[in-house]
């Protein structure tokens, strides 16, 4: 727990993230759109029209660019005998440690975006917590759901 | 008693009872709708005969499911056949039956009746794996809880012995109880004694405004006038009748409190009007909370709560369980050392650094900042007395920061932090579900970090966090918790 968990996340999780944040984006754009509309409908004040703006650019910068790349930076995780460990955080790097004793079930699961990029994320179940591995490539996460869910088998416990 | 076994006819009754009680509010807003104008035809009895159609539906119902509802135990099986038109059929391996909790309602006393409750370890789906008997009599329940005692040691115990058992559950002195001195503390530091604090402030605050006037009788002319006097003393009456009950309430449900070390198993029975028996197993016991609030700490007393692996959903004491529901703290180093020999209980926590401090005051005095801010700006500048407020939410950082420790004894994480109320948690390695540690940039650069773990507790987890650690100590506990480093 000293040094820094060894494996990186996929790279596409970068661009995944990226279309998230567009998906975002565009909402967002929508409710600025609309109150830019009825401001000019009702003639309410000007300031309204370059805050929408404003509250745009910077949502696109920060959910598009910003947000993904440090996130992707963040998130690492290593799969050891006998324990887990990820790292992950944006602005408080949090980190998680997961014995393996503890673990009671590994899944996978892939939305229809994550499937487009041969992704899945790992979830792994202990009687009381839920944690998640994002966006590994397909093969990475089957192998590593078989190993985990190999590893948890031979340290069978009661809780 | 492998035949089927029919509960207490008293379980139709309460069965009865109990579906009255869902309707009683349909059949209060049909009966007033109904009383308006004059009756004349038949549509205008119609809510009536309605009403009366569903309370006989209701009882026959009760009767009949009364009627399908058969338990015995057969090939190591609690078997249930029960159903009203489906004919369900639940089977429970004895193997799996982590305890029966016997509860006694006022119904059931009088037919020296028990409700049983059967705990098992909580499966995928908890509402699905347990069962209830809802009234047989005591001396079955007995004999059933000994039955799955020898089924579970693999009948090695003879009968006897099984009787011998039950016997001991009964006669031996308690491991521990309250005396009614321990339940005036427990119910006049609840809560509700906040509420007399401030209705004494109310009260006190009125004299203040009368002793600089003159006379006495001028005092009580302006007593009767004045309708805030009047208000307020009509608020704390109530609030004094409220905490009285709340006391009332405290001896009816914690009355002839008392715990038991039947084998393994820890047995608490409580309750005077309703009694209650609450069976856990130690070994699903996944740490030891030891909680105080403000004012039971000023006097020296505190709770102490088991996590409990076990226990289902619909039981809601059954997760965190108040295993003595107020004691002095000073006992309960000797008490939790006989009952968890390898617990290490102590009061001796390393701090946190100093330059956590400052966060801790922040973190709470920030929450005031925004209204007073809202409040200066509509009110400028009488607003800023809102500021004040902030001296007692920084004074609950201090207490926050003060709290705040932590100690490891070999296999044992001992973790201590403050909310309101003062947790000191004792957890061992094995128990942890998952340990985190978070640190925000702020942290980073005063080399401070936070740390949560998790136990589980009930169907979820128990999370301990404690803010702002000294990061050499995090990563101290973190290697202590990694299985590899």
């Amino acid at each position: 727990m000293i040094g820094e968990p060894q494996k990186r996340i996929s790279p596409k999780a970068l661009k995944v993230w990226k279309i998230y944040g567009v998906i975002e984006t565009l909402i967002v754009a929508a409710v600025a759109a609309g109150a830019i509309t009825l401001t000019v409908m009702f003639e309410w004040p000007q300031w309204i029209i370059t805050a929408a703006v404003a509250v745009l650019i910077l949502f696109t910068y920060l959910f598009v660019f910003f947000i993904p790349t440090i996130k992707w930076k963040r998130w690492r995780y290593e799969v050891r005998e006998q324990e887990i460990e990820l790292q992950r955080g944006i602005f408080i790097v949090k980190r998680t440690l997961v014995p393996m004793v503890r673990v009671q079930h590994v899944d996978t699961v892939q939305g229809p975006i994550l499937k487009k990029y041969r992704l899945a994320t790992i979830t792994i179940s202990t009687a009381a917590t839920v944690h998640e591995i994002p966006a590994l490539d397909v093969e990475e996460a089957d192998e590593l759901r078989n190993s985990i869910s190999q590893l948890a088998r031979v340290a069978e416990d009661d809780v | 008693m492998s035949e089927h076994k029919r509960l207490h006819p008293i379980s139709a009754v309460a069965n009865f009872v109990k579906q009255l009680k869902d309707l009683i509010v349909p059949f209060v807003f049909l009966f007033v709708l109904n009383n308006r104008g004059e009756k004349t035809g038949f549509w205008d009895y119609m809510p009536v005969i309605s009403m009366a159609a569903v309370l006989v539906f209701v009882l026959v119902t009760g009767i009949v499911k009364w009627l399908r509802f058969t338990y015995r135990v057969e090939e190591g099986e609690l078997r249930i056949e029960y159903g009203l038109f489906v004919k369900k059929k639940r089977y429970i391996p004895i193997d799996r039956i982590q305890s029966l909790n016997f509860s006694e309602g006022i119904l059931h006393r009088p037919f020296g009746l028990v409700k049983v409750k059967v705990e098992t370890a909580g499966s995928s789906n908890p509402r699905e794996s347990e069962a209830e008997l809802t009234a047989i009599l005591k001396e079955e329940a007995i004999e059933l809880e000994g039955m799955i005692y020898r089924e579970k040691k693999g009948n090695i115990v003879t009968d006897d012995l099984a009787g011998e058992n039950t016997v001991t559950l009964k006669d031996e002195a308690p491991f521990f109880n309250l005396s009614s001195n321990d339940i005036w503390v427990l119910a006049t530091t609840s809560g509700g004694v906040g509420v007399i604090i401030s209705g004494v402030f109310v009260f006190l605050s009125q004299f203040n405004e009368f002793i600089p006037y003159e006379a006495v009788y001028d005092e009580l002319a302006v007593f009767v006038k004045s309708g805030v006097f009047v208000v307020s003393v009509m608020a704390f009456l109530g609030l004094l009748v409220a905490w009285l009950l709340s006391i009332a309430w405290t001896f009816i449900i914690y009355g002839d409190f008392r715990i038991k070390i039947v084998d393994d198993h820890i047995v608490m029975t409580r309750g005077l009007l309703e009694k209650k028996q609450v069976t856990v197993p130690l070994n699903r016991v996944q740490g030891i909370r030891v909680v105080e609030n403000p004012i039971r700490q000023l006097l020296g007393y505190c709770t102490v709560h088991i996590e409990n692996a076990g226990g289902s959903v619909l039981e809601k004491d059954s997760t965190s369980i108040k295993l003595f529901p107020i004691v002095k703290k000073k006992r309960i180093q000797g008490l939790l050392n006989d009952l968890f020999p390898d617990y290490v209980i102590h009061d001796d926590f390393k701090r946190l650094p100093g330059r956590s401090l400052r966060r801790y005051v922040f973190r709470q005095a920030i929450w005031v900042v925004v209204p007073t801010a809202a409040v200066c700006f509509m009110y400028w500048p009488y607003g800023l007395w809102v500021g004040l407020l902030m001296i007692p939410f920084g004074i609950l950082g201090y207490y926050q920061y003060r709290a705040g420790g932590w100690k490891i004894v070999d296999g044992q994480l001992s973790l201590q932090y403050r909310g309101v109320l003062k947790n000191t948690m004792h957890i061992k390695k094995s128990r942890i579900q998952s340990l985190d540690t978070h640190e925000s940039w702020f942290q980073t650069r005063k080399d401070l970090g936070s740390l949560r773990t998790t136990i589980k507790s009930g169907e979820t987890g128990y999370a301990s966090p404690i803010r702002d650690l000294e990061k050499k100590d995090l990563q101290t506990i973190a290697s202590w918790f990694s299985h590899s480093v």
